[in-house]
């Protein structure tokens, strides 16, 4: 079993004076609420005419992966457990919450959000409920894993199998390769 | 108007926003998130490109909504945060008009759009021009046939309410959704800048 690494993450943040927009290590960044993420969970939730949740799920995997790719490539980070602790971080940067990979190898892992903005931003908004409603983690996971393994997206299918937002401690996530 | 916009996006724009040791940034009465822009647009395209025809206003009132709920508990947050009482309040003395031409410069500080009021009919009207928006950026190449600056949209909406459809209400029965707004200009359709209309709903 690989040791925790201490890879800390960079923020390099920079204004546009221009244009008025926010980069993050040279990425595009926006700031928005948890009414925002949860009414786009609800949303995806909601749509009857197509699979949003996978929809949203696949736009965050895509956003994130860029991101993560972009800085393990301009950094130099090629060790798994590096690029694990890069995300961990990025995760929290970002104010997702924390995010813990319990255990990761190519065909798949576990993972756990011991906070989770869009589980406790429902809570906050709405109360619990029964289902899993972060669609932007399982997309954050699946990015996470094909980032770190070198993959391209839609390389992992990730299953949200226990939820803070129905009340667990801890959200648990599953890992697999496709 | 006192309201000095410059050193409100100079003042604003340099706040350092990143998560707690629980990876939550809670602030403004909120939690809020800083992602990637992308990730936003590309639901947002994805999802109206995806649905008929018949569907697509439906499809952008839901993504409008998003912003709406979003811009009336967050401008709350804002227009009573300590970061809003120091920098801005100073300014303000003409009440709430004075708090929307404000409260368009934290919008620009934020990065959410480079944007001014440019006309407001007390309790009626207020039309809102933007001059960089990420919602923009969807057009790479050529023109879309439709604007789709939804959350400038509906964050605009909001702030109508904030400013004239009564007490705020943490519940957002009362108070939210008063007013609406059309987008009548996009950057993204080939215009030279955004443009929102806002009126009463």
């Amino acid at each position: 079993m690989a040791t925790r690494s201490k890879a800390r993450l960079a923020l390099d943040r920079a204004f546009d004076a221009k244009a008025c927009r926010h980069y993050l290590n040279n990425n595009m960044h926006v700031l928005h609420c948890h009414h925002y993420a949860t009414l786009y969970c609800q949303l995806a939730d909601d749509c009857s005419i197509l699979d949003a949740k996978k929809l949203l799920a696949d736009c965050a995997e895509d956003a994130v992966y860029d991101v993560l790719s972009g800085y393990f490539a301009a950094n130099g980070i090629d060790g798994v457990v590096d690029r694990i602790a890069i995300a961990e971080q990025y995760f929290s940067a970002a104010g997702m919450g924390r995010m813990v990979v319990v255990c990761a190898g190519p065909d798949g892992g576990d993972v756990e959000f011991v906070h989770s903005h869009v589980d406790e931003g429902w809570i906050k908004k709405w109360g619990q409920r029964d289902e899993a409603v972060n669609f932007i983690g399982l997309g954050f996971v699946a990015a996470v894993f094909a980032a770190a393994f070198g993959r391209p997206v839609r390389s992992y299918a990730v299953t949200e199998v226990q939820s803070i937002v129905a009340g667990a401690e801890r959200s648990v996530f599953q890992v697999v390769a496709n | 108007m006192a309201i000095d916009r410059k050193r409100i996006i100079q003042a604003l724009s340099e706040l350092e926003v990143s998560g707690n040791e629980d990876g939550l940034i809670p602030a403004y009465n909120v939690f809020v998130n800083q992602l990637p822009a992308g990730f936003w647009n590309s639901f947002a395209q994805r999802l109206v490109r995806s649905i008929d025809i018949d569907l697509l206003e439906a499809g952008e009132a839901l993504l409008v909504n998003a912003a709406h709920e979003c811009g009336y508990h967050t401008g709350y947050g804002i227009i009573t945060s300590e970061e809003w009482k120091a920098v801005v309040q100073p300014m303000v003395e003409k009440v709430p008009e004075d708090i929307l031409h404000g409260a368009y410069a934290v919008f620009t500080a934020w990065g959410w759009a480079k944007s001014e009021v440019t006309s407001i009919v007390p309790g009626e009207k207020m039309v809102v021009r933007a001059y960089d928006y990420y919602e923009a950026d969807p057009a790479v190449y050529g023109n879309l046939t439709r604007p789709c600056a939804y959350m400038i949209r509906g964050v605009s909406a909001a702030f109508m309410d904030l400013a004239y459809g009564g007490d705020y209400d943490p519940t957002g029965k009362t108070g939210m959704r008063t007013f609406q707004c059309e987008q009548t200009k996009g950057i993204e359709c080939g215009d030279d800048y955004g443009e929102f209309v806002v009126t009463r709903a």
